[in-house]
C-alpha cells in the first residue's frame, strides 16, 4: 500500500507479544531463533470508504481468532463484527508476531486490537469540530460518529475520512470499554468465516497454486536418522512431465508438471542410504527414559521433603508412563514457493510466520527483508505446525527449478517427519494422612526431549496444598522428535498427578472430588472443580456395574478447568457417556468460541487418554497411517446435547477480579 | 460401485456441479482432476487412503471418496462438489445449518462432511441421531467439532434437535 495515496485513518502500536523475550523466557528457549521487531507497525486502518481491518500476525488454525479479533475490533468502535475485515499472518501486512501459540491471540493481541481500536475511536473525535459538538457527546456506533443528545446529526467513518490522511499511534492510557458495559464481548454469534468454509472457498496451503508450477515429491529417508549415500535419478528424469530432478545436498526431489506424474516418477527415483541400527522402539522407551535421565529442574520446592514422607501416616510410590502421540492436523503440511529475482514468497500453513521468514532467510542465503511469508487458512495445528520444513524446501527447490514449486506432505510424511507430543515417565511419592491430606509430594518426570527443555516443565507444579513438596523435571532420551501439542507437558505432567490422586483416594475410600477439595486452596482452581461436578451430578459408581466416573482438574496459560466423566466398559472398549466440563478462563470475549474450544479439547483428550500412541520399531513408524493410528471419531464423542437443553451456565468465578467461567456439558 | 480401473485414451465425459466437462485422461486421480485441472479446491485431501473423508463429493447423489477413483470410473455420472452445492448465493440446507452451528473449527474436514450429509438426507430424509453417527463415522475432525456436527446435520434433517 501506498501511503501517500492512501485516505483514511492508520492505527499504530508495537508487538504485542505476550511471552517474555529475550534470553530467559519460554519463547526464547522454544524458538530461539526469532528476531523480534517492537517497531511500530500498523494494527487497524479505516479506509476512505469507512471499511475497517485489523491486522494481526497470528494465524487461523481453527481456533476462531478472526472471529474474536473481529468481534474485539467491534465493540470498541461500535460495530457489526461480520463487517470488519481481519488480516491475519502476513508478515509483509501484519505487525511482528512471536507465533500462534501458548493461548496468546485473546490474551495478548486481543488487548492490543481493542487498544488499536479504541485508539480509533478517539482520533475519530475528529468530528468534533466537523459536527461542532462537545467530545463528551459524541457516540461511535454502527460506522458514524453521531450526538448523544440529538442522533439526527451524525457523520459516517467514510464522510469524516474524506480527503485526510491520519496515522495516529496506540497511546498507553486509551480507555478500553470496560467489560460491565460491553455490547459485542461476551456475546453470543455465530462464527464469522463459516460461510467460506462450508462452501469451500477457504484456501488453505494445500489449496494454494501459482501460474507456472511445478509439483514436488521430496525423497526421505528409510528410516530415522540415515543419510544418503547416493541417488540414482535416471529413470525417473526421463519420465513424461518431469521439469527436473533435483539433488542438491541432502534435498533429493522430483519436479513435475502435475501432482500425478511427480508421484509417477518419485516412485523410480530410487537412493542408497547409510542406516543406523541403534534405533530404539517404542516399547523400549520407558525403560530407556528411566536410565537416559539428564539435566534434572526443580521446578516446585518447600519443607524438607524425605523427611516429611518418612513421618507420613501413609505412603504411596507410583510410576506412569505416558506414549508418544501423533499430532495429525486434518490437513497434512504444504507450501508454494516463488521467487521473483532475489525476492521471496512462501505460502505456508505455519503457525510462526515470522519465525518461518527468519528460517528461510538462512536457508537460502538472502535478507529476512527479500522474505515474505503468508499463511493461508491452516487445516489444524495444535502446535504441531510451528515447526513447518516444507516451506525451506519448497524454497531452495523453486529457486534450482527457476519456477514456483509445491511441496505437500502425504499424510504419510505428515505423520512421520513431523514433531510428537512428547513421551513421559512420571514417578510420584506421596504421603497423607488419614483424612486424606497430603503431606508429602515427591515429583519426578522424565520427559523426551531435544533441544526445548521447557517442553516438560509446564504445568509440573501441583496445586494441592502440602508443606513438603518437590518437583523435578527432567530430560530424556527422545528417539523422536517431540514438539508443541495442545498444551505442550502440560496434559502429561496433570496426568500424571491427577491419576496420583485418585489412587490416593482409592486407598483411603474417600471420594475423589472430596479429596480434591481437602487439598486445593486456590478458589478458581475449587470452584472449576465444584461447578463440574455439581452439574454432571457426581456420584461415584460401584463394581462390578460396569460402569464408571472420573475427575480431573488442569492449570495452563492462565484457564483453569475440570471434567468429569461417565463410563460405560464393555469387553476391552470403553464408551464415553458424557463429559462435564468447567473453565474458567479469565475475561471471555467469545463465548461461543470457547464453547467449541472445550468441545474439540474433550474430543482430542479422549483420543489420547482411551487408544492413542504412535508405534516405532528399527527407526521406522509402525503407524503412520489411519488404518493403524485411531483418532476419536463422530461415534465415539458423548452424544451431543442440544443447545438449549445443555446445562451451559456462566459463572463469575469466586475470586477472579476480572473473568467469568463457563461451563459446558457434552 | 463402478470399476476403478479403466483405462482408454478416449475422453471422459463427465458432469460437473451441472456443467459438461472433458477429461483428457481416463486414469487420471479424480480428485487431483477436481482440484488441479478445475480448481475446485473445495474437496480436499486428508489421506489418499479413503479413510478420512475429506475428499468426499457426489456421484449421481451417492457419497464417493474421490481420492481413491479415477476420472474413468465416474465416467456419465454426475457429480456435484462443495463448490456446487449452493444456488447461486443461496446455501444448500447442510450449509445453512452448519454455519447456524458454527459447526467447524479449522474447516479442512467440512467440506467432507457436509456432501457425506448431503448424500444421508437423500437416503433419509429425518435420521436420528445414530443414523447421523453412523453414517459420518467414516469421516475425521480432529479439532473435535462433533456435537456440532451432529446438531447441525440434525438441523438439517428437520430433527426436534432434543
Amino acid at each position: 500500500m501506498s501511503d501517500a495515496a492512501f485516505e483514511g485513518l492508520i492505527i499504530r502500536g508495537g508487538s504485542a507479544l505476550g511471552l517474555p523475550l529475550p534470553s530467559t523466557g519460554y519463547a526464547r528457549q522454544a524458538y530461539g531463533n526469532v528476531t523480534p521487531d517492537f517497531g511500530p507497525a500498523r494494527w487497524l486502518s479505516i479506509n476512505a470508504d469507512g471499511a475497517v481491518t485489523v491486522y494481526a500476525g497470528k494465524v487461523e488454525y481453527g481456533q476462531g481468532i478472526r472471529w474474536g479479533l473481529a468481534m474485539a475490533t467491534a465493540e470498541e468502535l461500535g460495530l457489526d463484527p461480520a463487517t470488519v475485515r481481519v488480516v491475519l499472518g502476513d508478515t509483509a501486512e501484519t505487525p511482528w508476531d512471536i507465533g500462534t501459540f501458548g493461548s496468546q491471540s485473546t490474551r495478548f493481541t486481543g488487548v492490543q486490537v481493542r487498544r488499536a481500536a479504541a485508539t480509533a475511536r478517539e482520533a475519530l473525535d475528529l468530528a468534533v469540530t466537523m459536527l461542532d459538538l462537545p467530545t463528551q457527546d459524541l457516540a461511535c456506533e454502527s460506522g458514524r460518529v453521531s450526538s448523544k443528545s440529538d442522533p439526527g446529526r451524525s457523520l459516517n467513518f467514510a464522510a469524516l475520512l474524506a480527503g485526510l490522511y491520519v496515522v495516529c499511534d496506540i497511546t498507553d492510557d486509551v480507555t478500553l470499554n470496560p467489560p460491565g458495559e460491553f455490547t459485542v464481548l461476551g456475546t453470543t454469534t455465530n462464527r464469522l468465516d463459516a460461510l467460506e468454509r462450508v462452501t469451500g472457498r477457504a484456501v488453505y496451503s494445500q489449496d494454494v497454486t501459482r501460474s507456472g508450477m511445478v509439483y514436488a515429491r521430496v525423497l526421505r529417508p528409510p528410516t530415522y536418522a540415515a543419510t544418503l549415500v547416493r541417488a540414482n535419478d535416471s529413470i525417473a528424469k526421463q519420465m513424461p512431465g518431469v521439469a527436473m530432478v533435483v539433488v542438491d545436498d541432502d534435498l533429493v526431489a522430483v519436479l513435475a508438471e502435475t501432482d500425478q506424474q511427480a508421484d509417477a516418477a518419485f516412485n523410480l527415483l530410487t537412493a542408497e542410504w547409510s542406516e543406523r541400527g541403534d534405533h530404539p522402539s517404542h516399547w523400549e522407551l520407558p525403560a530407556l527414559l528411566a536410565e537416559g535421565a539428564r539435566d534434572p529442574v526443580v521446578t516446585q520446592e518447600a519443607g524438607d521433603i524425605e523427611a516429611a514422607l518418612a513421618r507420613a501416616a501413609h505412603r504411596l510410590e507410583a510410576t506412569y508412563y505416558v506414549p508418544y502421540i501423533s499430532v495429525v492436523p486434518m490437513e497434512p503440511r504444504a507450501a508454494v514457493a516463488e521467487w521473483v529475482g532475489d525476492s521471496l514468497t512462501v505460502w505456508a500453513g505455519t503457525q510462526r510466520p515470522f519465525g518461518t521468514r527468519g528460517e528461510l532467510a538462512q536457508a537460502c542465503g538472502v535478507d529476512e527483508s527479500q522474505v515474505r511469508v503468508i499463511a493461508p487458512e491452516i487445516g489444524g495445528g495444535f502446535g504441531g505446525k510451528s515447526i513447518y520444513r516444507p516451506a525451506i524446501e519448497a524454497a531452495r527447490l523453486a529457486r534450482l527449478a527457476r519456477r514456483p514449486v509445491r511441496v505437500a506432505y502425504t499424510r504419510a510424511e505428515e505423520m512421520t517427519y513431523t514433531t510428537f507430543r512428547p513421551a513421559a515417565l512420571i514417578t510420584i511419592r506421596s504421603g497423607f494422612d488419614g483424612d486424606g491430606r497430603i503431606t508429602a509430594w515427591d515429583y519426578h518426570a522424565i520427559h523426551t526431549t531435544t533441544d526445548r527443555p521447557m517442553i516438560g516443565q509446564r504445568g509440573s507444579e501441583t496445586p494441592y496444598a502440602s508443606d513438603h513438596v518437590r518437583a523435578v523435571v527432567s530430560a530424556g532420551p527422545a528417539p523422536l522428535r517431540p514438539g508443541s501439542y495442545r498444551s505442550l507437558g502440560c496434559a502429561v505432567n496433570h496426568f500424571g498427578r491427577e491419576v496420583h490422586i485418585d489412587e490416593i483416594a482409592s486407598r483411603l475410600g474417600i471420594d475423589p472430588v472430596e479429596l480434591r477439595l481437602r487439598n486445593l486452596a486456590d478458589p478458581r482452581y475449587r470452584r472449576v472443580l465444584e461447578v463440574a461436578a455439581e452439574q454432571f451430578g457426581w456420584r461415584t459408581a460401584t463394581a462390578p456395574s460396569g460402569q464408571g466416573v472420573g475427575v480431573e482438574i488442569g492449570l495452563d496459560v492462565g484457564s483453569y478447568a475440570a471434567e468429569c466423566v461417565a463410563i460405560d466398559v464393555q469387553g476391552k472398549e470403553i464408551i464415553v457417556n458424557r463429559v462435564s466440563s468447567a473453565v474458567d478462563c479469565g475475561l471471555i470475549y467469545n463465548p461461543e468460541g470457547v464453547r467449541a474450544q472445550m468441545e474439540g479439547a474433550i474430543s482430542m483428550g479422549l483420543g489420547s487418554a482411551l487408544f492413542e500412541a504412535t508405534e516405532f520399531e528399527g527407526g521406522r513408524l509402525l503407524n503412520a497411517s489411519f488404518a493403524r493410528y485411531r483418532v476419536p471419531r463422530i461415534n465415539q464423542a458423548p452424544p451431543s446435547k442440544s443447545r438449549s437443553s445443555a446445562a451451559t451456565r456462566i459463572h463469575r468465578p469466586v475470586q477472579a477480579s476480572r473473568g467469568l467461567s463457563l461451563s459446558l456439558r457434552q | 460401485m463402478r470399476g476403478h480401473l479403466i483405462y482408454f485414451a478416449a475422453m471422459t465425459n463427465l458432469h460437473i456441479n451441472g456443467e459438461p466437462r472433458q477429461a483428457p485422461e481416463a486414469n487420471r486421480n479424480l480428485l487431483s482432476y477436481l482440484r488441479f485441472d478445475l480448481g475446485l479446491t473445495g474437496t480436499k485431501y486428508g489421506c489418499g487412503e479413503g479413510l478420512c473423508g475429506s475428499c468426499t463429493v457426489l456421484v449421481d447423489g451417492q457419497a464417493l471418496r474421490s481420492c481413491l477413483a479415477t476420472v474413468g470410473s465416474v465416467g456419465g455420472g454426475a457429480i456435484t462438489t462443495i463448490e456446487g452445492l449452493a444456488e447461486g448465493e443461496v446455501l444448500h440446507p447442510v450449509q445453512q445449518a452448519f454455519v447456524a452451528e458454527s459447526a467447524m473449527q479449522c474447516g479442512y474436514c467440512i467440506p467432507g462432511f457436509i456432501m457425506s450429509a448431503v448424500a444421508l438426507l437423500g437416503r433419509v430424509p429425518n435420521p436420528d441421531v445414530g443414523q447421523v453417527r453412523e453414517a459420518l463415522s467414516e469421516h475425521m475432525c480432529r479439532c473435535g467439532a462433533y456435537p456440532r456436527i451432529e446438531r447441525a446435520v440434525l438441523r438439517a434433517g428437520g430433527a426436534s434437535n432434543e
